[in-house]
């Protein structure tokens, strides 16, 4: 199997390394990694002992998809890559659907992990919201792969760094013209990569509360986190903090959550953390699936005292 | 038979249950402690067409049917049934008005009516004799062009907003029975302060005084002595309306259990796991599935019946069956919280306050057996 | 100020806009039993997340003077669960109906979706919620974009046309995007970018008399040669390995939490 990986992000790059190896490891081949008009990310990725293609392209622009997708398939030809592996963050998810028409190929977005089935990989993705896990194979000559982020660690420094090429591409004029890139500002987080996370469900119902659960999450060190009407419904956080289906999916070693009912949407996005401990007063049912300790309780009462036991 | 909604049913039910929860659960507090549903309330359900839901597009109504109305007040119900009580009691106006009014009145009072700016009222039951039509003492005296209105009417909705008032009366001459409509708030009309009532407060009960009330006379509504018939095809109406409200807070009594059930821990395990509880929950599950099948119907066959006065017997039925049962339920309900269940902090015990309403209003139930009795011994 | 297209011949020209709309089970109503989930008898719903690309098409109507067309392929209920589009205020409905159409493949999916695009008059943009409700794969509007060579803007939270061109904020994971592309163009949004409205009584009411054409994949000429790219192989619901240990006290917690946190 012919493999060629490409993220915008040289972290999330590198959890490709690892994943492309593990691939490599079931059908053999070879790991290509490419990168579009980044020569630190060119670095970067070497320095994990694989084996880059600098693309040069003559006319970039980062947030044409289209003119992405067709860098990458250009690449992909040149290469006779089977397999090409995606980050499935929101720009890998835009281009996988585009590449994947282009290769006339099958594609898979959001893919958590794989198993060997028959000497050939077979992907785990969610489906029916989250309800059920499938496990699916690709029956095309030309695969696309977009892996959620952080399911793989990322690939380490090697001994001896790979070799890096050049690769020129021609693009037609793009038809995207970015005006302009405006960062997130303060509350840029980056819930995928905590350690410990603090998650705010719809049980918490007033601000008051919620200041509680923040001051309970800076005693553990933790980051803040939420379910998805918190952020949309009560607008208390950006989207940048959901987590689940909609949102992100994150395996922190332990989460603490605090009046999150627990409904599949939701679990998806919190299923690989380490250690789950709950506090909630409602729908015991789920949440006791979902948990490995649930307090059942009034967040209202508990809340406090758990300010003062965090901070002692 | 087909049970099955279809798609537009469907979707009605959603309509009205996203705005109840969207809407009216920020507000139920509210709309209690003050008995009294804000004017915002009634524009939003017209925004929505829920307010008038069965009157013609031609006035201003959802040109939708009474299936669709009974889904409706089922889930505002569920929610706050003040609102949906409100509605009830203009939607008999209405109907009234467009069944039995001539073609001025209705374009006069339906427009205003199904757009909520002209709320109705109908004003029947009095002091001394309650609800029977036999003995109504309110008098109608004929002088010149108009009707001159007098009495008492008791434990009536909607009397305190602006729009009109359906009475009935005795005229004076003849002793035959009427309908008048007539506008609020003019010389000779007033009300008492509202009834402090134990539950569905936001639709406050006033007694309503006519003394001298001048009502033109083309303002009464159908002919001379049609009083009976119009009474008929209100209270028929009328126990569509009252059903599919208790209807909607046996939904909510059994949400509430159910859910409660499911959070209650006893040593250890969620008190779903004792079998009393398990059986209180199938007993409500029953009760609430044979009165929801029993309110569907009476609006299928308001839908169907020529003279909507035919459905009484089904309606009474319906009404005494629902709403007693709606009782039984909500007794279950609160069962199944134990002793929280009588804390305001529990949602079931204005449920509780809310549900005994249901077999004490529009007929209270033996008076309604009565009137099934003679219905089903006749002849 | 509306804005208008003018062709080359000078002539006012009205852009039609589209919304992809994806049929999905109610996924409240969906049961595990054995691992295993029972559809039968679920109902079939329009995606809460089409809702709001349906109401940030129909403020596009006004700019672009054409009309709001929901567009969809799937089988045989999608006649009446469209009617969820056309209430809350879709003005037209195309539909492809074909039993191959059941599981909602991307490619095949995208490849209808590009035909019947192809046969519709004055295009100016195809509106696709950011991922399905159900399966959240993200890939068919950037497929519809390739089959068409049109450009493609993912993840928009606000859309502004103005002078055949549309202005589009893309909320990507660490900044926001501000680009301007030309019409036509392909849009997925996320669902921040406008509340699903309520539709009203009347809405519902119409929705069966507004014009609905429906076509076969024969209609389009598309041929089902070879299988789907990709194969599901299981489809079970995940095991949960948590202990699901209810502890008694803030104490026991406390004690947890602390020891779960390891070193810090």
């Amino acid at each position: 199997m012919n493999i060629i990986l490409y993220s915008e992000r040289p972290d999330l790059a590198s959890e490709l390394v690892t994943a492309g190896r593990a691939i490599m490891d079931i059908c053999g081949g070879a790991l290509q990694a490419l990168t579009i008009d980044d020569d630190e990310q060119a670095d970067f990725l070497a320095a994990r002992g694989v084996s880059v293609h600098r693309v040069r392209s003559d006319q970039p622009s980062p947030a044409d998809v289209a003119q992405l997708a067709s860098a990458v398939h250009q690449t992909a030809v040149a290469l006779e890559a089977d397999m090409i592996l995606l980050a499935s963050n929101r720009r890998g998810r835009e281009l996988a659907g585009r590449l994947a028409q282009k290769l006339g190929g099958g594609c898979l977005t959001d893919v958590g992990r794989f198993e060997v089935l028959d000497g050939r990989p077979a992907f785990s993705r969610n489906a029916l919201g989250g309800a059920v896990e499938d496990v699916r194979c690709m029956e095309t000559g030309k695969q696309v792969i977009a892996l959620t982020p952080h399911s793989f660690a990322a690939a380490g420094v090697a001994t001896g760094p790979g070799p890096v090429s050049d690769l020129p591409v021609r693009l037609s004029p793009s038809l995207v013209r970015l005006k302009e890139t405006i960062r997130k500002g303060a509350d840029a987080v980056d819930i995928e990569k905590a350690d410990i996370l603090v998650v705010v469900g719809q049980g918490i119902e007033n601000k008051e509360d919620l200041t509680k659960a923040a001051q309970i999450a800076r005693s553990l060190g933790a980051e803040v986190a939420c379910t998805k009407p918190v952020a949309t419904d009560r607008k208390w956080f950006s989207e940048e903090r959901i987590i689940g289906l909609s949102g992100k999916r994150c395996k922190p070693r332990l989460a603490l959550l605090l009046g999150v009912s627990g409904q599949v949407q939701f679990t998806v996005g919190i299923r690989d953390a380490g250690a789950i401990v709950a506090v909630n007063l409602d729908e015991k049912a789920n949440i006791a699936y979902v948990a490995d300790y649930l307090l059942v309780g009034d967040l209202k009462t508990l809340l406090p005292e758990l300010v003062k036991r965090f901070s002692a | 038979m087909d049970f099955k909604l279809t798609k537009e049913q469907e979707l009605i039910q959603r309509t009205a249950r996203e705005f109840a929860e969207k809407n009216l659960l920020p507000q139920v507090e509210s709309i209690i402690e003050e008995n009294r549903v804000p004017d915002a309330v009634i524009r939003d359900l017209k925004d929505l067409d829920l307010f008038a839901l069965f009157m013609p597009e031609a006035y201003d109504g959802a040109g939708a049917d009474y299936q669709s109305y009974v889904l409706v007040m089922e889930q505002i119900a569920r929610i706050c049934p003040a609102v949906a009580v409100i509605m009830s009691v203009n939607a008999v106006g209405l109907a009234a008005v467009e069944i039995f009014g001539t073609e001025a009145q209705k374009k006069t009072y339906l427009p205003p009516g199904c757009r909520g700016d002209g709320v109705l009222s109908f004003a029947f039951t009095e002091p001394g004799t309650g609800s029977d039509p036999k003995q109504i003492t309110a008098t109608a005296t004929r002088k010149g062009d108009a009707y001159i209105l007098n009495g008492t009417k008791r434990f009536i909705t909607n009397a305190s907003f602006a729009g009109p008032i359906i009475i009935i009366a005795r005229e004076t001459e003849t002793g035959e029975v009427s309908g008048f409509i007539a506008d609020k708030f003019c010389d000779g009309y007033a009300i008492s302060e509202p009834w402090k009532k134990m539950g569905c407060q936001g639709a406050p009960l006033y007694d309503v005084y006519l003394k001298d009330l001048a009502v033109p006379a083309e303002n009464r509504l159908g002919a001379p002595g049609k009083g009976f018939r119009i009474l008929k095809v209100a209270l028929a109406l009328g126990k569509i309306g009252i059903s599919a409200i208790f209807l909607g807070t046996m939904l909510a009594a059994y949400e509430e259990a159910l859910r409660y059930a499911r959070e209650k821990t006893h040593r250890g395990e969620p008190i779903t796991k004792f079998q009393a509880i398990q059986m209180a929950i199938v007993d409500m599950a029953m009760k609430y599935e044979a009165a929801r099948w029993m309110t569907y119907r009476i609006g299928y066959l308001a839908d169907h019946a020529k003279d909507k006065g035919d459905i009484l017997k089904d309606s009474a039925m319906a009404k005494i069956f629902v709403t007693e049962t709606a009782v039984d339920l909500a007794r279950i309900a609160v069962g199944v919280h134990g002793s929280y269940g009588l804390m305001k902090d529990y949602k079931v015990s204005q449920i509780w306050r809310d549900v005994i309403f249901g077999p004490q209003v529009e007929g209270v139930s033996h008076l309604l057996k009565v009137l099934v009795a003679g219905e089903i011994l006749k002849g | 100020m509306g804005f208008v297209v003018v062709s080359d011949h000078g002539k006012e020209e009205a852009m039609n806009i589209v919304v992809a709309m994806k049929q999905v089970p109610d996924l409240k109503m969906i049961r595990i039993r054995d691992r295993r989930p029972l559809l039968e008898d679920v109902p079939f719903m329009m995606g809460e997340i089409d809702r709001s690309a349906l109401e940030a098409g129909a403020e596009l109507r006004e700019a672009l003077k054409g009309k709001l067309i929901v567009l969809s392929a799937g089988t045989e209920p999608l006649e009446d669960t469209v009617k969820e589009a056309l209430a809350a205020g879709a003005d037209e409905a195309i539909l492809i109906l074909d039993e191959a159409l059941r599981d909602g493949e991307s490619a095949l999916v995208a490849q209808v979706l590009a035909a019947a695009l192809a046969r519709m008059p004055d295009v100016g943009i195809i509106l696709f919620g950011e991922g399905s409700a159900d399966n959240y794969s993200g890939q068919v509007m950037a497929r519809v974009a390739e089959i068409l060579s049109w450009p493609q803007v993912g993840y928009a939270r606000e859309i502004r046309i103005e002078g055949g061109v549309a202005q589009i904020t893309r909320s990507l994971e660490d900044c926001e995007e501000l680009l301007e592309v030309p019409l036509p163009v392909a849009v997925s949004v996320v669902a921040e970018i406008r509340q699903p409205k309520t539709p009203s009584v009347t809405g519902i009411l119409r929705a069966g008399r507004k014009p609905k054409t429906l076509w076969t994949l024969a209609d389009l000429n598309i041929g089902l040669n070879g299988g789907a790219p990709v194969r599901t192989i299981s489809r079970l619901a995940p095991v949960s390995s948590r202990l699901g240990q209810v502890i008694g006290s803030v104490d026991e917690l406390v004690e947890i939490v602390k020891a779960k946190r390891g070193p810090s």
